[in-house]
């Protein structure tokens, strides 16, 4: 057997010079040696994978129409074998995506591994973080329960509210003047085809980047230091990759068997005893739309348009403001503070939100 | 015959003692093999046909002719070669174990002479444009189609009066609304409120006057006569058009809440506290001898201090 598989590597090494393409893909050298807080953007990767891979699954059942969607997601979750896991991986998968999008995120940041040379990876990172926001805002429309409804009628007009392209923005997404078919139609396009098609490509584009500028590594150490620690992408890291997205999948798996995806109501334009609210990972900016402060159609475009627009310029302009080279988080008073008080601004902003829910029932 | 792997920096020997050492490699881009040595001698370097080499040994290099020969051989013009890290020929690094920055492949001639090297680069973009430019506007009016549709001004029964049972209450009316959604024919709960206005409360609603509605020429459609007490509240929330509901509120009594972000209205849709841009939207209401109510269901752009019709 193994001569065979040898017969067939060599026949494919001999055209395409596989021993080449191993070396760059495996053999990168790391910096002060593989580590736990490099699994993030691989664990980001696996995510992914499993979302296409349960994504496409769906797929198979679920009809894309007002009339039919919520009857077919109903019938994945409790006529299709194991389509309420499937959906609830699927359901959990994304929750897990944003996640580990903060998660990545924060170690970049934390490490300064923005700083040149690296600039253009940070880049098209948030682009990618663009891309994850939006895959989860047109995934939970698609079920077209009450949930899906409101969260996208809520959403939609806060983009309205953008000066200049808003209203066509608007439009565009809703595919007419209010949520419909069409505007199902368009949520299942962009979240099938064009947002996988753009997080590969760019995913891919990151990836590129990454190898071409090589990882940062870690910010002590002197360069003897870090060459003796220095080991190769496979075993270690690679190992310690498939640990963590092993960990990924079981905390998964487990949400999915815990607390399996239950669809609310049927959507319809009146929501009954519904409180309207959207996915957790948005909830810090509902309820930022709460805020009086916030009141009015100019308190409006600043909370839903100017600060979150001015937050994502600032965070893209992040490694052409801060040329420093120091990397040492704790020699970084202004970056730790900074991201100490969004994290917590998030985190008490989503918490309100939730605590809120009491005063409304 | 296997292909010959001189080195760099080998001493070349003649028949008639050492003259020189490799340089550079020149490969055959279609045979992957060895064409040439350039070998470096008396301050010239000499392009060697590969024909020439006797024998290839670990530091040297031995050849067939002399060294009045190989000054015969013509110089090598650097110009007309290009290393193999500028070119991309499949298979050629593995065939010839030369280092990259030192093997050299002939430059096309066709390529080194490209006078129109710009002219090939304009065409190219002109043309990837006019296969490109055409699908503009046929994409966009094809992805546009549906987005402003006419508005609809049918007049939709809604309930009857008689649900009312107290003045200045919040009723809310569910119906059925059916309607053409791209090729289907859907039919959807939708929701409106109605009140029966005491004078105070009309007053506050008709503070300018009858309200006029108009179509998109502008056109009266319909005006909102302020002796008429029944009022009908779109029931979007004009805020970001969430459900709103009317309930008691710790302080401020019965009201008109919404749970999304909190704003609040009383009776005659005046905003009380939240984040409301504007009060409740009223709607062109007819109530018959009978009773029934019937509106027109209009819908304005939530989150708009004015009013911007959108269907």
């Amino acid at each position: 057997m193994n001569a065979l598989l040898q017969k067939v590597y060599d026949f494919v090494d001999e055209r395409i010079d596989l021993k080449t393409l191993e070396a760059k893909m495996m053999k990168e050298p790391i910096k002060g040696g593989s580590r736990w807080a490099y699994v993030f953007g691989s664990c980001l990767l696996f995510i992914f994978i499993m979302q296409a891979v349960t994504g496409v699954l769906l797929m198979f059942y679920y009809i894309p129409s007002a009339d039919h969607a919520y009857a077919s997601t109903q019938f994945i979750i409790h006529e299709v074998d194991y389509g309420w896991f499937i959906l609830s991986y699927h359901f959990w998968g994304s929750s897990a995506m944003v996640v580990m999008v903060f998660a990545h995120m924060s170690q970049v940041f934390l490490w300064g591994a923005y700083k040149t040379p690296r600039e253009m990876i940070w880049l098209i990172g948030l682009g990618l973080f663009g891309i994850v926001m939006a895959f989860g805002f047109t995934g939970y429309l698609l079920p077209w329960d009450q949930r899906a409804y409101w969260a996208t009628t809520v959403g939609v007009e806060i983009m309205d509210k953008t000066p200049v392209v808003g209203d066509f923005l608007a439009r565009f997404l809703k595919g007419g003047p209010t949520p419909g078919q069409m505007t199902l139609s368009r949520f299942f396009v962009i979240h099938v085809m064009i947002l996988p098609g753009a997080l590969m490509g760019l995913a891919g584009l990151h990836l590129f980047l990454f190898r071409s500028a090589g990882p940062a590594g870690p910010f002590r150490g002197t360069p003897e230091e870090l060459k003796a620690k220095t080991d190769f992408f496979f075993p270690r890291q690679v190992w310690k990759d498939i640990v963590a997205m092993a960990a990924v999948f079981l905390t998964i798996c487990t949400l999915a068997l815990i607390e399996p995806v239950v669809l609310l109501e049927e959507a319809k334009p009146d929501p009954g005893d519904y409180h309207p609210e959207p996915e957790w990972y948005f909830l810090f900016l509902f309820q930022l739309l709460r805020w009086k402060a916030f009141s009015g159609e100019f308190g409006q475009f600043v909370a839903a348009t100017a600060i979150p627009g001015a937050f994502m310029l600032l965070l893209a302009a992040l490694p052409f403001i801060d040329r420093s080279p120091e990397r040492n988080i704790f020699k970084r008073p202004i970056a730790l503070l900074s991201w100490t008080v969004v994290m917590i601004g998030i985190l008490v902003l989503t918490v309100s939100a939730i605590l809120n829910r009491e005063f409304l029932d | 015959m296997a292909s010959v792997q001189p080195k760099i920096k080998s001493k070349v020997r003649c028949l008639d003692g050492e003259i020189g050492e490799i340089v550079h490699v020149i490969a055959d881009p279609i045979s992957l093999e060895v064409s040439h040595i350039v070998v470096r001698a008396n301050g010239t370097q000499r392009q060697v046909p590969a024909s020439a080499i006797a024998a290839v040994r670990d530091d040297s290099v031995e050849l067939l002719c002399t060294a009045s020969q190989v000054a015969g051989y013509p110089e090598l013009k650097r110009e007309d070669f290009l290393t193999s890290k500028e070119v991309e020929i499949p298979h050629l690094e593995n065939k010839v174990h030369i280092e990259p920055g030192e093997l050299l492949v002939p430059f096309p001639p066709l390529e080194k002479s490209c006078a129109r090297r710009n002219f090939f680069a304009g065409f190219i973009h002109v043309i990837g444009a006019l296969i490109g430019l055409p699908l503009v506007w046929p994409v966009l009016r094809f992805i546009m189609k549906p987005m402003y549709a006419p508005y609809d001004n049918r007049w939709l029964k809604i309930g009857n009066v008689s649900k009312i049972k107290a003045e200045d209450v919040g009723v809310q009316f569910i119906f059925k609304k059916s309607f053409k959604d791209s090729v289907l024919e859907r039919e959807e709960d939708k929701n409106h409120w109605v009140i029966k206005a005491t004078p105070e409360t009309l007053k506050k609603i008709y503070k300018s006057g009858d309200i006029t509605f108009t179509d998109e020429k502008g056109e009266v459609v319909w005006v909102n006569k302020q002796t008429v007490p029944y009022v009908a509240f779109s029931g979007k929330c004009p805020h970001l058009g969430c459900g709103y509901k009317w309930r008691s509120h710790k302080t401020r009594g019965q009201v008109f809440l919404c749970p999304c972000h909190l704003s609040i209205y009383d009776s005659a849709g005046t905003v009380l506290d939240g984040p409301a841009p504007r009060p409740l939207d009223v709607l062109p209401i007819k109530v018959s001898v009978t009773g029934d109510i019937e509106v027109i269901d209009i819908e304005y752009k939530a989150g708009k201090k004015e009013l911007v019709r959108i269907l």
